[in-house]
């Protein structure tokens, strides 16, 4: 080979670049130092990037929650043992015997899980499923034979639900059941607030109802979203890629406003901090919101709007007050 | 002339980077002795850094197979030896065949698990110090103190951490790839059940 540095070489300084700007803002030498470096060969630009990428999307870590054990997710010893995943992926006309059955898919006693208000966390199942629950959410599971069970008493889960068509996986919520044998969805449930689902992979089938025989045919595929109060019947329709993303960027810990009045903005983080943002102007309460947010932060959250609006954030009594005008009150 | 932004990182953490075990088996598929796959690989992201604007690429997965095939052709071109094969390759050139389809956009997108599964990959030292700075977002410095490491120790922690997650979300051919063979086996799993559903 010729003496001229390796791709392998170049991502090495690359993420040490980018880990050092995770530990502090870069010294006005190490930014000249960067752009030197930038500037020696046509790779490393690109090996840059795909390394601040990288740590961009680890920042995403956060929603994993301060419980995030990764021994539940084939971490330390299980490195030597293949995954339950691998097992059903590898392993599919095996499932068929009960004595495979019983190993790799794990029957379960009826557990809960539950958040906190501003908790985020993604939580493995016995058999390589997982779920997400969002802020201040309640499940319960129980694995069957026949049945794989999960019933959302309030909030908001995202379920990945891996596939084994002898043992549906049926969710149920506001008095509906709904059952897949694969597929990536989303159910809200909040007081006060219609049903709210949302398939994202895979397909979703509406197999319950209130009232009787109304919604018998609903399926729901990719894409497609259905709201329902008590006792309507439920219409889904579909959903553009953006409001999907959008939906789900709770699972990061983000909420994206576009176009929302600051009063819902305010009470959207309601549902994630014990901090109010309270905004005590009608005309400012009015103005829209666009960007995007980290949920726990309701402060930060304060301090970019009252920058939006020419506006003061002040913290008090915990709770953040956004005020326009220079302090005369 | 190079546009780091944060808004640049996203579109590129967004659109670029899934598609790089794709981008890769592609290049793989038609290695020479003309270039090495990661040197195209980086050198294609450079001239996504170097753009003044992405926001005119509609189809940035179609973009990235057309740059990185433009950037074989310069090498082909400088090595002056086009072999035959390098030669058909480059008139079988079809971007159109490259594209996602939407469903497998959606599957693709759920990645809090691979990074729940990536982490539990790693080393131990390296493991605990993305946590604690990561999952629990204490700052570099206080991760060193409870570590009792230096921070500069802790930083070449961090930085191999990312190392560790390009090769891992990268990967779908270099040999020993565990991640890859995971994606492949998940990614059958859900191609199956769809051809059950009569799809």
């Amino acid at each position: 080979m010729i003496a001229r540095k390796t791709n392998e070489d170049i991502d090495d300084v690359a993420v040490a670049w980018v880990a050092r700007e995770d530990r502090a803002p870069l010294s006005e030498e190490d930014k000249q130092a960067l752009r030197v470096w930038l500037d020696g060969d046509p790779r490393r630009p690109g090996a840059y990037l795909r390394a601040k990428a990288v740590a961009m999307r680890t920042l995403s870590a956060r929603a994993l929650g301060a419980n995030y054990d990764p021994a539940g997710f084939g971490g330390a010893e299980g490195e030597q043992r293949p995954s339950r995943r691998r097992i059903m992926a590898w392993g599919g006309a095996a499932l068929a015997s009960a004595a495979v059955v019983g190993v790799a898919m794990g029957l379960q006693a009826p557990r809960a899980y539950a958040t906190a208000r501003g908790e985020i966390r993604l939580t493995p199942l016995a058999d390589g499923s997982t779920m997400m629950l969002n802020t201040q959410t309640l499940v319960r599971v129980k694995y069957d034979r026949d049945r794989r069970f999960a019933s959302l008493d309030e909030g908001e889960a995202y379920f990945t639900v891996l596939p084994d068509p002898a043992r549906p996986f049926v969710v149920e919520v506001a008095g509906r059941r709904f059952s897949t044998t694969s597929g990536a969805f989303r159910i809200r449930k909040l007081k006060g607030e219609p049903l709210d689902v949302l398939v994202h992979g895979g397909r979703l089938d509406l197999t319950s109802h209130a009232p009787p025989g109304a919604e018998r045919a609903v399926v729901l595929e990719a894409n497609m979203r259905l709201t329902a109060r008590d006792n309507t019947a439920a219409v889904p329709r579909r959903a553009s890629q953006d409001e999907v993303r959008r939906d789900l960027l709770w699972r990061e810990g983000q909420i994206a406003f576009e176009g929302e009045t600051l009063a819902q903005a305010a009470a959207s983080f309601a549902r994630y901090s014990d901090v109010r943002v309270v905004v005590p102007d009608p005309a400012l309460a009015r103005e829209p919101v666009v960007g995007l947010f980290a949920a726990n932060d309701p402060v930060g959250f304060g301090h970019a709007v009252a920058e939006m609006f020419g506006a003061t954030a002040e913290v008090r009594n915990g709770a953040v007050v956004l005020q326009r005008g220079s302090g005369e009150e | 002339m190079f546009n780091f932004s944060d808004e640049r990182t996203r579109w590129f953490m967004n659109h670029v980077l899934p598609h790089e075990p794709r981008l890769r088996a592609w290049l793989q598929g038609r290695r020479s002795a003309v270039f090495d796959v990661d040197d195209v690989i980086q050198e294609t992201y450079t001239i996504l850094a170097a753009r003044e604007t992405v926001e005119d690429i509609r189809n940035p997965r179609a973009y990235l197979f057309q740059v990185a095939h433009s950037i074989i052709v310069h090498h082909v071109r400088r090595a002056r030896i086009v072999s035959i094969r390098a030669a058909d390759d480059l008139e079988g050139f079809d971007p159109a065949d490259q594209a996602a389809s939407p469903e497998q956009t959606a599957i693709d997108r759920d990645e809090l698990q691979r990074l729940a599964e990536a982490i539990a990959a790693m080393p131990g030292r390296m493991r605990e110090a993305f946590i604690l700075r990561r999952v629990h977002d204490l700052p570099q410095q206080e991760v060193a103190r409870r570590m009792k490491l230096s921070e500069s120790t802790v930083e070449k922690h961090i930085g191999r951490s990312f190392k560790f997650l390009i090769q891992r979300f990268g990967d779908s051919g270099r040999p020993g790839s565990r991640a890859s063979r995971t994606v492949k086996a998940e990614t059958a799993v859900f191609d199956r059940a769809k051809n059950q559903r009569g799809h």
